[in-house]
């Protein structure tokens, strides 16, 4: 089999993996060696799915001694496999890196002989590449469920981030559709790279020349829509993540069915929108200080994909609201509906000089469509209608009810929708040639990606 | 009106600024290569003096601050049209107000340093990805663009610290000119297109360059087709000079 043959399995077989960012490490190349890590995380290419491509993504092999349902690796399938050598594989990375087609390795595998074989072989590359080459990139790779604790001390020696999948969100889940694994194999690493990364901060903080152990931090991924848990389970075992495990990212990827089985659900369509709002919510996490209670409960578990989860939750605590955009402390300013990040920052900066006006936040990269009824400025409110749930509720609702465009048991045909002259979507003149992604009936499609919400 | 031409280089525009701030007349500063004459307009030839230069350098650092003049720098590099007249607007506003007038996020001549040094900085970073090398004989490495801004001072120590160990040369067609590394330093020289063709066209075509476009075909998922959104973080004008497209 030729080194192309072998490329276009092992990437084809890793592709779903969506997790492709290099950020959060910062490594520089000392002398002559080469390679360096920037911590703001550089994209190399999009593909035309949308999606950054930043690292050589692949898989060691993707012969399977097990059978995970979702997964169109599993032994039971009949689908090209192949092997990369170790050599190749660093080959590969090292003449990428020179031609700056990418930022470093990605490097996964499925489980072949056993789970201990398989991580010697993932650390084999990986030293290689760091002892032998002198190579500085990026290195992300996976550790595998199962695997002993000295082999996952190992990998994180070389690695700038390491991961475990979780993909299923409940232990229930698992053992229905990935019966060879179990929540213990899985939290077992994730719970043993934490433990290792303060340790070793801990060291370094005494010892200068203690090495700092995975310093991109660990990531997971998640499917979404697979099984049946709802939103706030999924959230709910992100913060978990975040608090508890220290993780820098959780990945959400909406199911694509690739195999059938009778415990699978039969989907026609990834419910990409539902993981769109998954990842606002996650950002309201991260960076704008929500609980996962906070933005769901037992009574709403899901999100209304009509809103993003922001404005849900505006809508649901409206005795909040308004602030007064000159008053309002920072934190405050940041739970407003149509304000991000940056441009509650750009709000805090400019009231120094001087009160704003309601002119002023468009300026400020405020979107008045959503925040208009959240706000008050210099005690005036121009939303255009009441401050009232019902009222705010209709005026924000998209004209397309985005609830049915991502039922998944359902083909949406866009066209239908497109030749219907009463409804003229902002974002997509000239009307495209081809379907467009159903992400775009989304007016804050970009909001996932960015984190302005 | 009076049009203050100078000649393209930071130094020769912060002469020009030396002159045009103190005139009481209305002022226009334009880029030699840029300068179309206007019938009522007055031309005035700004030949680049760089102690003139230096007196507005200095006297911006230790009078504003280091960000406002990191900020007037990458404006420049911004390399857009008329950017010299929202340089000389903001520096006169500086002065005015103080350099706390910077936190007025609010003014429109700040949201304007904003937004263009938002972009010069934008693509500077996208770059850093973007760069494709050709290895056009062992261990030498040549790449061309056409960035939109004059982004080559903004990449410079990115390469040199990622790519210590191998020559390469990074080519700005538009701006004719390059990033040369050769091991020890990194510097910037002017490089015609038509040298830059023959550096490219001296080796066979590089085996990698059909890897990487099979990875990248690997790698899309078809069932998420998205081509707005491939568009919109990667614009079709940079397409022409990646090897996987
Ligand atoms: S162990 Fe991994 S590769 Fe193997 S079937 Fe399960 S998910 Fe697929």
């Amino acid at each position: 089999m030729t080194i192309q043959e072998k490329l276009e399995i092992l990437t084809g077989a890793a592709k779903y993996d969506v997790s492709c960012s290099s950020s959060g490490s910062k490594r520089s190349s000392k002398g002559s060696e080469l390679g360096s890590v920037s911590s703001g995380g550089i994209c190399h290419t999009f593909t035309p799915d949308g999606r950054c491509v930043s690292l050589l993504k692949i898989l060691l092999t993707n012969y399977c001694i097990y059978d995970c349902a979702y997964c169109a690796n599993r032994k039971s399938n009949d689908i090209n496999r192949a092997a990369f050598t170790i050599d190749e594989v660093v080959e590969l990375t090292i003449h990428f890196y020179r031609r700056n087609y990418i930022e470093g390795l990605f490097l996964s595998s499925a489980v072949f002989k056993n789970a201990n074989h398989t991580m010697e072989m993932l650390t084999s590359v990986i030293q290689k590449l760091r002892t032998d080459k002198g190579f500085g990139g990026y290195i992300h790779v996976k550790a595998i469920p199962g695997a002993s604790q000295e082999l996952i001390n190992e990998a994180g020696l070389y690695a700038d981030r390491m991961s475990v999948n979780i993909e299923l969100p409940s232990d229930r889940s698992l053992k229905l559709l990935a019966p060879d694994k179990n929540k213990e194999d899985i939290f077992k690493p994730m719970k043993q790279i934490s433990t290792n990364i303060l340790n070793y901060q801990e060291e370094h903080r005494k010892y200068k020349k203690t090495p700092i152990y995975v310093p991109g931090g660990q990531s997971t991924q998640l499917i979404i829509g697979a099984t049946p848990e709802n939103d706030l389970d999924i959230l709910s075992l992100s913060q978990k993540l975040y608090d508890k495990y220290d993780l820098k990212r959780v990945y959400y990827s909406a199911y694509i069915p690739v195999n059938t089985a009778s415990n699978l659900p039969d989907i026609k369509n990834p419910p990409t929108l539902r993981e769109h709002r998954l990842y606002q919510g996650d950002w309201l996490l991260r960076k704008y200080g929500f609980k996962a209670h906070e933005l769901l409960n037992e009574q709403k578990p899901d999100f209304d994909i009509n809103f993003d989860p922001k404005t849900n939750w505006a809508l649901n605590n409206l005795s909040l609201f308004p602030v007064e955009i000159n008053q309002a402390p920072y934190g405050v300013l940041l739970r407003v509906p149509g304000i991000g990040v940056r441009s509650a920052q750009k709000i805090a900066s400019a009231r120094r000089i001087a009160p704003l006006n309601y002119l002023d936040l468009k300026k400020l990269g405020v979107v008045l469509k959503r925040a208009q009824y959240f706000i008050t400025c210099n005690t005036k409110y121009y939303g255009s209608v009441d401050l009232d749930e019902e009222k705010i509720r209709t005026v924000l609702k998209p004209q397309i009810d985005l609830n049915e465009a991502d039922n998944p048991y359902e083909q949406l045909n866009l066209f239908d929708r497109l030749s219907d002259s009463s409804w003229k979507p902002k974002l997509l003149l000239p009307l495209a040639l081809q379907i467009p992604s159903k992400l775009l009936l989304a007016e804050d499609c970009l909001t996932s990606v960015t984190g302005e919400l | 009106m009076k049009d203050y031409v100078y000649d393209g280089s930071f130094d020769g525009l912060l002469t020009a600024i030396f002159y045009a701030y103190q005139d009481k007349d209305r002022v226009k500063i334009v880029k030699a290569a840029d300068y179309i004459p206007h019938l009522l307009n007055i031309k005035i030839s700004v030949s680049t003096e760089t102690d003139k230069a230096d007196r507005v350098y200095n006297s911006i650092y230790s009078k504003l601050s280091y960000d406002t003049l990191s900020n007037i720098y990458h404006l420049y590099l911004s390399d857009i049209p008329d950017v010299e007249n929202v340089i000389l607007d903001y520096i006169k506003l500086c002065f005015k107000y103080s350099d706390t007038i910077n936190l007025a996020k609010n003014n429109d001549t700040i949201r304007m340093v904003d937004k263009y040094k938002r972009r010069a900085y934008g693509e500077a970073h996208l770059f850093k990805g973007l760069v494709r090398f050709k290895e056009i004989a062992p261990l030498i490495f040549y790449s061309q663009i056409e960035p939109d801004h004059n982004i080559l001072p903004l990449i410079i120590d990115h390469f040199k610290r990622r790519f210590s160990d191998q020559h390469f040369i990074i080519h700005d067609l538009k701006r004719q000119y390059a990033i040369i590394y050769n091991l020890k330093e990194a510097y910037l020289r002017d490089l015609s297109v038509e040298e830059g063709n023959q550096l490219s066209h001296s080796s066979e075509s590089d085996p990698f360059e059909s890897l990487f476009k099979s990875f990248y075909q690997s790698i899309t998922i078809e069932e998420r087709h998205n081509e707005r959104q491939q568009r919109s973080y990667m614009p079709k004008r940079y397409w022409k000079h990646l090897v996987e497209m």
